[in-house]
C-alpha cells in the first residue's frame, strides 16, 4: 500500500533541476531563510549513509505553490510526506499543535467499534433521503467547533449552508452517523498507519450503506476521498464531488437562483481545492450569482493564492503566523467586508491569527462560501456570522 | 495493558490534589492498582489534548483532581481547566464514548479517605457504562 521509495520516485523529485524557483515562491522560505525545498531534496537524495534527521521537513505547509511553479511539476509536498513517514519510522516525535488534541481525536475515530453521537447539531428541517446512494460527507466540523471554541469559529454553519443549498436544489442525499475523519492530516504528517485505519473504517461505512456518490464541503475531505483513497486502496467505485461543482452549474444555468447581499467579498482559494483539485472557477461563479455582492480578488489569487499558513496540526510557529498576517492584510487591502473560503481549516487558522493579534490584525469577517450563499437566500441558519 | 480492569488516569495537582493521595498512602488506604496518578503543577496545565491522549492510550476514565475554589497556589483557580474539561467532555460525547468518563474533582486538602471514595465510586460508575475502551493496537 505504502512504499516510501516508490513514492519518492513518483514525486518526480529526481527530475529536480536545482533551479530554485520553488524557494522563490515558497511562502515558508520567504519568512524563514533556513527553509529551502531544493536543499531538502538535495540532502535526502545525496544521502549515502544514515544522515541525521532533517528538522526542516516539518515546516512545509503542503500548499503546493512550488508544484505550480516547477518546470517538471515535481510534487515536492508529496516527497515531504514520504520523508515524514520515514522520519516517524525512525522514531521522530511529532510536534503536535493544540496539545495533540486533533491527533488523539483522529486515532480514536479510527477504532472499529466506535459508535459516534455526532449529529445532534443537525437542524430538524434539513431533509435527508435515507434511501439515497449519495451522501454528504460532513467531515470534522462538529469536532472543530468544540476543540476550537475559544476561536469562536463556526465551521458547522458552512456544513448547514451546504445542506440547505442541496435541499433547495432538490438534490437528495443522506448523512452517515458514523463517518470518520477522512485522515488527510495524518497522511500529511506521515502517519500512514493512522491514515489507513481511518480510510478503511470509512470505506466499510460506505460499503454498508451502498454509497455511490459523495458530496463534500471540506476541500480536504474532497481530495482525500477522491484521490488519496483510490491511490492507497485501489479503485473505490465512488464518485466524489465538491459542493461548488454541484451548485455552480445549477447557478449558471439558472436552475438555482441565489439571493441578495449588499457586501464586498474576496475569495480565498484553499490550497487543496485550488492547486490540488483545480477548482478555481466554481466558487467564484457561485459568489457572482449573489445579487449585490461585490466580488474582488486579492493580490494573490487562484493558482497563486497564498496559503492560510498552516497545515496538518503539526509544527506551527512564527513563520506560520507571518503567512497568516500576510493573507489577512491582502484581504483587507481589497476593501472586502468578508473573506470567503470553503475550508474549515482555513477558517480556523486565519481566525487564530486574528484572535492572537488581539485586534492588531485586520478583522475582516471570515465566512464559509456555502454559508454565505445560503445566507443570501435567508436560509443560512439563525446566526448571521 | 490488562483490559479486564478499569483503567483510570488521575491528573493530580501538586498541592491539594496530591495531598489527598499522599494522605491516603500515609493512612494505608488502598485503591486498585489500575489507577495511575500523573502529577502536574496545576490543573490549568492539563489541556484537552492531554485528556484525550489518555483515552487514546486506553484509559477508561480520567479524573482531574485539583484544589478547591480559592485554594489555587497560582491564583488561576478552576477557570482554565474548566474550559478545557468542558471541551474534552463534549468531544467524548461526540465520539460516543460518553461524557461521564471524564470528571473534575475538588476534594478538601489532605482528605485521603475522600480521594479513595471518589476513585472507587468512579470505577464503579465506569463499570456500568459501555464496555471498557480497547487500547490502541
Ligand atoms: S508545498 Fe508550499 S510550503 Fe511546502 S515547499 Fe512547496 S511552496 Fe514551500
Amino acid at each position: 500500500m505504502f512504499d516510501t521509495e516508490r513514492e519518492i520516485i513518483e514525486s518526480k523529485i529526481r527530475l529536480c533541476l536545482d533551479c530554485g524557483k520553488c524557494t522563490v515562491v515558497c511562502p515558508v522560505a520567504q519568512h524563514d531563510p533556513e527553509f529551502n525545498p531544493r536543499l531538502i531534496a538535495q540532502r535526502r537524495l545525496s544521502q549515502n549513509s544514515h544522515s541525521p534527521q532533517d528538522e526542516t521537513i516539518w515546516q512545509c505547509i503542503s500548499c503546493y505553490m512550488c508544484v505550480e511553479r516547477c518546470n517538471y511539476y515535481v510534487k515536492f509536498p508529496e516527497f515531504i510526506h514520504g520523508l515524514r513517514a520515514e522520519a516517524l519510522a525512525e522514531g521522530a516525535q511529532l510536534q503536535c499543535t493544540h496539545g495533540g488534541a486533533l491527533q488523539a481525536l483522529q486515532h480514536m475515530m479510527a477504532r472499529e467499534d466506535l459508535l459516534q453521537d455526532r449529529l445532534s447539531w443537525l437542524p430538524q428541517d434539513i431533509e435527508l433521503s435515507e434511501q439515497s446512494d449519495t451522501i454528504f460527507f460532513v467531515g470534522c466540523a462538529p469536532y472543530f467547533d468544540i476543540v476550537f471554541s475559544d476561536l469562536e469559529v463556526n465551521t458547522l454553519k458552512g456544513v448547514e449552508g451546504a445542506l440547505r443549498l442541496l435541499n433547495r436544489a432538490q438534490i437528495p442525499f443522506n448523512i452517515l452517523a458514523n463517518e470518520r475523519c477522512c485522515g488527510r492530516d495524518l497522511l500529511l504528517q506521515g502517519d500512514r498507519e493512522g491514515f489507513l485505519a481511518l480510510a478503511k473504517a470509512n470505506m466499510q461505512e460506505f460499503a454498508r450503506y451502498g454509497v455511490k456518490k459523495i458530496i463534500t464541503n471540506c476541500p480536504e475531505c474532497h481530495y482525500t476521498l477522491k484521490v488519496d483513497y483510490p491511490n492507497v486502496l485501489g479503485d473505490t467505485g465512488i464518485q466524489v464531488m465538491h459542493l461548488t461543482e454541484v451548485i455552480a452549474p445549477l447557478v449558471q444555468s439558472g436552475e438555482l437562483s441565489l439571493g441578495e447581499l449588499e457586501k464586498r467579498a474576496t475569495y480565498h482559494d484553499p490550497c487543496t481545492l485550488g492547486r490540488c483539485s483545480r477548482i478555481f472557477d466554481e466558487p467564484r461563479q457561485i459568489l457572482r450569482a449573489v445579487t449585490g455582492l461585490d466580488v474582488v480578488e486579492m493580490e494573490q489569487s487562484r493558482e497563486k493564492a497564498l496559503c492560510c499558513g498552516a497545515s496538518p496540526w503539526v509544527y506551527c510557529g512564527a513563520v506560520n503566523r507571518q503567512i497568516q498576517d500576510q493573507r489577512l492584510t491582502q484581504a483587507t487591502a481589497t476593501g472586502a467586508d468578508i473573506l470567503v473560503t470553503t475550508c474549515p481549516k482555513c477558517q480556523i487558522h486565519l481566525r487564530c491569527a486574528q484572535k492572537s493579534r488581539d485586534g492588531k490584525i485586520p478583522q475582516v469577517e471570515i465566512q464559509d462560501l456555502a454559508f454565505l450563499a445560503a445566507r443570501s437566500l435567508d436560509i443560512g441558519g439563525e446566526s448571521v456570522g | 495493558m490488562n483490559k479486564s480492569a478499569i483503567h483510570l488516569v488521575v491528573f493530580a495537582c501538586n498541592w491539594d490534589g496530591l495531598s489527598c493521595i499522599e494522605e491516603a498512602a500515609r493512612g494505608g488506604l488502598t485503591y486498585p492498582a489500575s489507577v495511575r496518578v500523573v502529577r502536574v503543577s496545576c490543573l490549568s496545565r492539563v489541556h484537552q489534548g492531554l485528556m484525550l491522549k489518555a483515552f487514546e492510550l486506553g484509559a477508561d476514565g480520567v479524573m482531574l483532581l485539583g484544589c478547591e475554589p480559592g485554594n489555587c497556589q497560582y491564583d488561576i483557580d478552576a477557570g482554565l481547566v474548566t474550559r478545557e474539561y468542558e471541551k474534552a467532555r463534549i468531544v467524548l460525547g461526540l465520539l460516543g464514548l460518553g461524557k461521564e468518563r471524564l470528571v473534575l474533582c475538588h476534594i478538601p486538602r489532605g482528605d485521603g479517605p475522600g480521594f479513595v471514595r471518589r476513585v472507587t465510586d468512579f470505577i464503579k460508575e465506569l463499570e456500568q457504562v459501555r464496555p471498557a475502551i480497547p487500547a490502541r493496537a
